[in-house]
């Protein structure tokens, strides 16, 4: 490819990505604009007169602190667990080849589809049943589990797949256990495989909002996703304070994905359909 | 006693363990209440039953109350319309996008990266920055339709019959335009080059080249693609909640908003339960498609 050719490709690859990226732009913009500013026509694409103080602001009057913390109980809980259960299944997945290993690949990949909106009935009155709703954070974290682990298995077990049996085999001839050999031999060779994927679920509970918003009957254990909702009324005119609960809620998991970028990239083009 | 912990520490038993607890998991709290659901809709069930497994068995009369009901085929349409077309617009934009990134210039990494932010975001803030955007008298949607000459009046999306399931169809190409462009990298990086080399050698345009080397052979991944499209379509819950709550007068209610709000506004959850089977029964139907497409994956 020539030089110049070279250049065009890039200049239009950044023109799609900031029409693409446009939404995202818009809601950081609406949020620093003065109350009566969202509201000329036509609109201003920047802000005349940005309001810094309107994170401060909205971070107190809705009370985020607390819905951004359930946030990151639900979703540090469900990344714990799918990451203890699910690395161990995606090995001994990724390790043998037969016709069990097929059915229970074949059960994940079945139990990834089921959406979260249709299981919510059984699960909402299972949970009841059980007298799990007293505690809605944890009935919330293990239906999220439930619904991210076949999605973290299938990830990992190509991480799996990647790592030479030979080295595990000359673990187990060095004397050491199975366990021996996959806690200090395969493990930290899967390590990057493994953490991307975890953040991938950190990033998707983090966001959960279906099982949050029917399970979690109290305010003060909801989390943003439901917060937000919360703020959204039918005739709001508060879209500034809305635009910034958004970019106060979403901004930590942009941060983490642009640092983390090419990696989630590699990890999910490795797994998911390959 | 000792041989069954020194299988567990040193031979099957660590395996078993390893795959077995996460499959109870699995099977405990998504295949349980999968089968629970299909129990629940056939019997009748109120706030007071809740907690009961055994409940008066009513046979198919929820099913028969739901198909009577005067929205039930509206809505049904609507999941219709909007999954053909949420999954056309994913897929085309992903694809050509896909292949404007293949060509490989430098930087196109990065940039390609840049676009899945979509896919990362919480879907209640994708949700609630596009309905702000597809605000009818503020929108600045409207507002660049409008500079363009594409529209004369301002269209309200959100609140006009005709435009509220089409605000839910943008917002949800948007949001996966990128995923479907990524799936689809892959299987554009899988083709071989030589092929293209053989085929301009012999003098065919980039345009043949495309439509008799690319497009055959991105048959497999466009299968896989397309069946996990209408997985995640069926899935799409957020921007419902966000943008149209399903309203105005169900014009944009789809089946999976419709069972939640059967039964966790009416309480009616007999009839949620309904509609949530008939439409695990087509995601589990598409997802067959998607495994035997992907079963090269499956079996190694």
């Amino acid at each position: 490819m020539t030089r110049n050719m070279n250049r065009l490709y890039l200049a239009l690859a950044i023109i799609f990505a900031l029409v693409y990226l446009f939404p995202l732009y818009w809601m950081y913009v609406t949020a620093i604009k003065s109350g009566s500013e969202i509201f000329s026509y036509p609109p201003t694409f920047v802000p005349t007169d940005p309001q810094w103080g309107v994170f401060a602001h909205v971070w107190e009057i809705r009370d985020m602190g607390r819905f951004i913390w359930n946030s990151l109980v639900i979703a540090t809980g469900t990344m714990v667990l799918v990451a203890t259960l699910g690395t161990g299944c995606a090995y001994v997945l990724a390790r043998y080849r037969n016709g069990w290993i097929n059915l229970a690949l074949f059960l994940v990949l079945m139990l990834q589809v089921l959406p979260a909106s249709l299981m919510v009935t059984p699960l909402f009155v299972g949970f009841s049943a059980l007298g799990l709703l007293d505690y809605p954070r944890f009935a919330v974290i293990l239906a999220v589990t439930a619904k991210a682990m076949p999605f973290f298995v299938i990830l990992v077990r190509a991480t799996f797949m990647a790592v030479p049996a030979e080295l595990e085999e000359a673990a187990l001839v060095d004397g050491n256990s199975r366990i021996g050999a996959f806690w200090s031999v395969v493990l930290p060779l899967a390590r990057n495989g493994v953490l991307v994927s975890a953040i991938l679920i950190f990033m998707q509970a983090f966001g959960e909002f279906v099982y949050s918003k029917s399970i979690i009957q109290d305010v003060s254990l909801q989390p943003a996703s439901v917060g937000l909702n919360a703020f959204m009324g039918p005739n709001t005119v508060e879209w500034n304070n809305i635009m910034a609960y958004a970019s106060i809620y979403v901004t930590p998991i942009l941060a983490a994905f642009v640092l983390l970028q090419q990696r989630i990239v590699a990890g999910l083009t490795s797994g998911a359909l390959k | 006693m000792r041989r069954i912990k020194s299988s567990i520490v040193d031979g099957v038993g660590f395996d078993l363990l390893l795959v077995g607890i996460p499959l109870v998991f699995l099977i405990l709290f998504s295949g349980l209440p999968l089968l629970y659901n299909v129990l629940m809709s056939f019997q009748e069930v109120d706030l007071f039953s809740l907690g009961d497994v055994f409940r008066p068995f009513v046979g198919l009369d929820n099913y028969r109350a739901l198909l009577a009901q005067p929205e039930f085929w509206p809505i049904m349409w609507n999941t219709v319309i909007f999954v053909t077309c949420s999954i056309g617009g994913q897929f085309l934009l992903g694809f050509a996008l896909a292949v404007f990134f293949n060509t490989g210039f430098r930087g196109s990494t990065f940039i390609r990266g840049l676009f899945l932010v979509s896919w990362v975001m919480p879907g209640l803030v994708v949700g609630a920055t596009w309905n702000w955007i597809l605000a009818g008298d503020f929108g600045v949607l409207n507002y660049i339709l409008d500079s363009l000459g594409l529209i004369s009046k301002n269209i309200f999306w959100r609140s006009d019959i005709d435009y509220s399931l089409w605000a839910v169809v943008i917002t949800n190409i948007w949001l996966g335009t990128a995923f479907n462009m990524i799936l689809l990298s892959v299987g554009l990086a899988g083709i071989p080059k030589d092929l293209y080399e053989a085929a301009s050698l012999d003098g065919a345009t980039a345009f043949q080249q495309f439509w008799t080397i690319t497009v055959p052979m991105m048959r497999s991944t466009t299968g896989a693609v397309i069946c996990l499209g209408l997985i995640f379509t069926l899935q799409q819950f957020d921007l419902f909640a966000a943008i149209t709550s399903g309203g105005p007068a169900n014009s944009s209610n789809v089946a999976q908003y419709w069972a939640w709000e059967l039964s966790f506004r009416q309480y009616d959850f007999a009839r949620g339960a309904a509609i949530s089977t008939i439409m695990i029964a087509f995601v589990m139907i598409a997802s067959v498609f998607y495994v035997r497409s992907t079963r090269h994956e499956v079996r190694g």
